[in-house]
């Protein structure tokens, strides 16, 4: 099966999705605030993977292009959630985004 | 640049306001309550005022002199459809004009002079002065006007002055209903005037006199000549109503109940004079069916008041009733076209009339305000200087020779037997019988109100006990003589009643100053409209020519009018430049007479035939008119020498014997009991109807609309709370229910809306490919 012989877009965008699927997961179910955080990280890292892939198949440096802003984005995104948590951390005493629901009502 | 005659009359005009108003306000500050404010600013007008006259009648001595001012008062722009419209004020100044402001302050400062001995000790004496001096400013606005519209202003407030001072001893009944009454009865007369006034204005869009009378010179008036009438007697009608003219002198006699000073120089003497006055200033266009009604409404005024004042028994009452016949003649001078006679006679009416007033108010003041002449007598020996004033005028007012009432009584005379020879007999005769009947009877209630108060024994033990009226010191003081506030102006008064003042010959005013300043002027109602008459007024003419022939010495007058009539001999300069038509007074009248004739005759000249004729025929009946009045005052005198001095007829049985007549006269001709079953019961009556109307009627349609309005006010209220209520009800409700339902969602967990979101994304997805395969 041509599937298994030679790698090509596919296998790229299964990992991908296989990446996004985990990331999804973590952060769906995890409770410490900061695996959650590193859930966002799979997911982003799983669109940068689509990105690559779909750049390398088609020829262009756009994608390679998005993809260098999604790490910066990346970059900036955890230095701030990071910040968040630990804010949240001083306030609540907890990293637990489970317990953390004052908002509610 | 103002002339300084208006300059001076404007200040004139001003100065008594000024009185009012620092007295009306400030009268309980000032020392004496300002009466010597009072009586020094009208001191100062009287001097102003005869500065003025010094000015105009002894130095200008023009009988044309005419001096005019005006301003715009009010200016409405281009009015669409009628075009430039403005109402003006002014001033003019003629020599009526000052004669009567010469007459007005004089007359208004002796009062004041005199009421600061009348009225001391008055609760408001201040407030009197106050209403004096606003009387005399609205007095002298009258007499300055020079147009309708500022002379109704002023004629308003002479009648607002009145109503205060009529009722200034409000706190009586009889006061307070004799000062509506006077009101109300002038309210009629003026709204005649009023409309009389507008029709003028609807014709020519101005107020002012000299405007008016060229507009009607140049045949601007196109209604019909009946509408000119109209005019006419409209304005008559505020005549009637303030000088008390029949039948609307009901209010004057009623007027007595206030202060006497104020009925001297209110209701004799001044502004009762005005309603002859502004006849006078409207003389010229009066039509001669107007004319013809002036003339009979003051012959049965001057004689209905003479036969009423025959068996009064207030001395005031006969006073008054003596005033409402006196200014009948004035009215019945200003009908027949004897004009400058009635305004002679309004002049010296208003000297001797005061000083009569002014008398009897001296009398009642020593009398302990006893007013009843049966309870006189005798006080000609305490109080010789009322006695000498008062028999002066009294003479006067009965019109004996060397008074100058007889001067003016006899030229009226003249003129209605002019008159009634003109407009050619008949029942026009019945005008100057009338005049002479009540010169008859003027001569004798005058001859007995003498009598009674001043002569035989003191009465006043004789007054029932009943009668006396709360003063319980009445009775026992000494009567005597007032104090020389008092005394001054009767002594004035009385000097100005003599002939000297007037004219150097006793018997003709003709040849004193005031005839020959003030001139009959000439009509501007063109000849052509004037009915009937002037058929006889060409035969007279003629007639006059005729007799011209024959004597020498005839008048200018009928020289004029036969030229002007037959329009033929042009050789005589005088008498073409009188048929060119020089109009209002005819200036070249007098030093032409005195050219040919000496002085027989200063009368002016006519272009209209009718007023020259009877001019004519005045003249000629001057001295009939003298006979004819000496022997019926001569009845009357002796008349009431025969009842009151002598005894020869007992007055109590005669009138027991003519009870009806006498019981007629006694009542005043009933006037109050007629109109009380007429007019006053039927207002009351249309009142009741109206308030019968307006409970029933209009109150039922207001409260029916108000229920029907209750009504669907309960249904409009019912939607409101059912139907719009209850959906903003419901719809809180339902956004209640569901936000109460929704809350569940929010968990405020973070990974519960990222699920929901997932759920949400992936629904759509899932959709998405249902929809594309």
């Amino acid at each position: 099966m041509d599937f298994f012989n030679t790698i090509g877009l596919n296998h790229y965008l299964v990992i991908s999705a296989i990446l996004f699927g985990l990331g999804l997961f973590a952060i769906v179910t995890r409770k410490n605030a900061i695996v959650v955080l590193m859930g966002v990280e799979l997911v982003l890292n799983a669109a940068n993977i689509n990105l690559l892939a779909f750049s390398k198949y088609n020829g262009g440096m756009e994608g390679v292009m998005f993809g260098l802003f999604v790490i910066v984005l990346a970059a900036a995104e955890a230095a701030i959630a990071l910040a968040i948590v630990i804010n949240m951390y001083k306030t609540f005493n907890t990293v637990d985004v489970s317990s953390i629901d004052s908002m509610k009502e | 640049m103002m002339h300084s005659l208006i300059q001076l009359s404007i200040i004139v005009l001003l100065l008594p306001l000024l009185s009012f108003v620092l007295l009306i306000f400030f009268n309980r500050r000032l020392p004496r309550n300002g009466d010597f404010l009072a009586v020094g600013i009208l001191g100062a007008t009287f001097a102003i005022s005869a500065w003025i006259f010094w000015d105009v009648i002894v130095i200008g001595y023009d009988p044309s002199f005419k001096l005019a001012w005006s301003f715009n008062w009010i200016d409405f722009g281009d009015v669409p459809g009628v075009g430039p419209l403005q109402i003006k004020m002014g001033i003019m100044i003629d020599n009526l004009t000052a004669i009567m402001l010469a007459m007005v302050s004089l007359i208004s400062f002796l009062v004041h002079v005199y009421s600061t001995g009348y009225m001391s000790g008055d609760k408001y004496y201040g407030r009197y002065f106050a209403y004096l001096g606003i009387f005399t400013f609205s007095m002298l606005g009258i007499v300055l006007s020079d147009n309708l519209f500022s002379i109704y202003i002023f004629w308003e407030l002479v009648g607002l002055s009145s109503y205060l001072l009529i009722g200034f001893f409000f706190e009586k009944d009889s006061a307070a209903d004799a000062q509506k009454k006077a009101f109300l009865t002038n309210r009629v007369g003026d709204i005649g005037m009023w409309l009389g006034i507008l029709i003028l204005y609807s014709q020519f869009h101005t107020f002012g006199f000299e405007e008016i009378y060229e507009h009607i010179k140049a045949g601007d008036f196109h209604m019909s000549q009946a509408w000119l009438t109209a005019a006419g007697i409209l304005l008559f009608m505020g005549c009637v109503g303030k000088s008390a003219q029949f039948p609307l002198h009901v209010w004057l006699p009623d007027a007595m109940e206030g202060p006497t000073p104020v009925s001297a120089l209110i209701h004799a003497a001044t502004m009762v004079a005005a309603g002859v006055y502004f006849v006078a200033r409207i003389f010229v266009i009066l039509t001669v069916d107007a004319l013809h009604v002036i003339a009979f409404i003051g012959a049965i005024t001057a004689f209905m008041a003479a036969t009423i004042a025959i068996t009064q028994h207030d001395i005031k009452r006969v006073l008054a009733y003596s005033t409402v016949s006196q200014l009948g003649y004035m009215v019945l001078g200003l009908g027949v076209g004897a004009y400058s006679a009635a305004l002679f006679h309004l002049l010296t009416h208003a000297f001797f009339k005061a000083c009569l007033f002014l008398g009897s108010g001296a009398i009642i003041h020593a009398m302990h305000h006893e007013q009843d002449m049966r309870w006189m007598g005798g006080l000609s020996k305490k109080m010789p200087w009322t006695f000498v004033t008062f028999t002066i005028a009294t003479l006067a007012l009965a019109g004996l020779p060397l008074t100058s009432g007889f001067m003016s009584k006899d030229a009226i005379l003249a003129g209605a037997l002019g008159f009634a020879e003109v407009e050619g007999g008949g029942i026009y005769y019945l005008i100057p019988i009338l005049g002479f009947f009540s010169a008859m009877l003027t001569a004798f209630y005058m001859g007995r109100q003498i009598w009674l108060v001043f002569f035989g024994e003191s009465r006043t033990h004789l007054k029932p006990a009943d009668e006396h009226h709360g003063h319980d010191d009445h009775g026992h003081h000494e009567v005597h003589e007032v104090p020389w506030a008092m005394r001054m102006p009767l002594v004035v008064l009385a000097a100005l009643s003599v002939f000297a003042v007037f004219s150097p010959d006793p018997l003709d005013g003709a040849k004193g100053w005031f005839m020959h300043l003030v001139q009959t002027p000439e009509t501007v109602v063109a000849a052509d409209v004037q009915h009937e008459n002037l058929n006889n007024a060409h035969h007279d003419a003629s007639v006059a020519q005729g007799e011209n022939k024959g004597a020498s010495a005839e008048t200018a007058a009928v020289e004029h009018v036969s030229d002007a009539v037959h329009g033929a001999e042009q050789e005589n300069v005088h008498a073409s430049v009188a048929a060119a038509g020089h109009s209002v007074v005819e200036e070249h009248a007098a030093p032409h007479a005195t050219d040919d004739h000496g002085d027989e005759h200063h009368g002016p000249v006519f272009n209209d035939p009718r007023q020259a004729a009877i001019a004519h025929a005045a003249h000629e009946n001057h001295d009939p008119a003298i006979m004819y009045s000496s022997i019926v005052v001569a009845l009357g005198i002796g008349l009431a020498l025969i009842v009151y001095v002598f005894g020869f007829i007992n007055p109590e049985k005669t009138a027991q014997r003519i009870r009806p007549l006498y019981l007629y006269s006694f009542n005043k001709w009933y006037w109050d009991e007629i109109y009380d079953a007429t007019v006053i019961k039927g207002s009351l009556l249309i009142s009741k109807l109206l308030a019968w109307f307006d409970n029933n009627i209009v109150d039922g349609i207001v409260n029916g609309v108000g229920a029907l309005v209750r009504k669907f006010g309960t249904a409009s209220g019912g939607f409101d709370q059912y139907v719009v209520d209850g959906m903003v009800n419901f719809t809180a409700f339902f956004v209640q229910t569901s936000g109460a339902a929704m809350k569940k969602l929010q968990t405020g967990k973070v990974q519960t809306y990222l699920v929901m979101a997932l759920v949400a994304v992936t629904g759509y997805i899932v959709y998405y490919f249902v929809q594309v395969m």
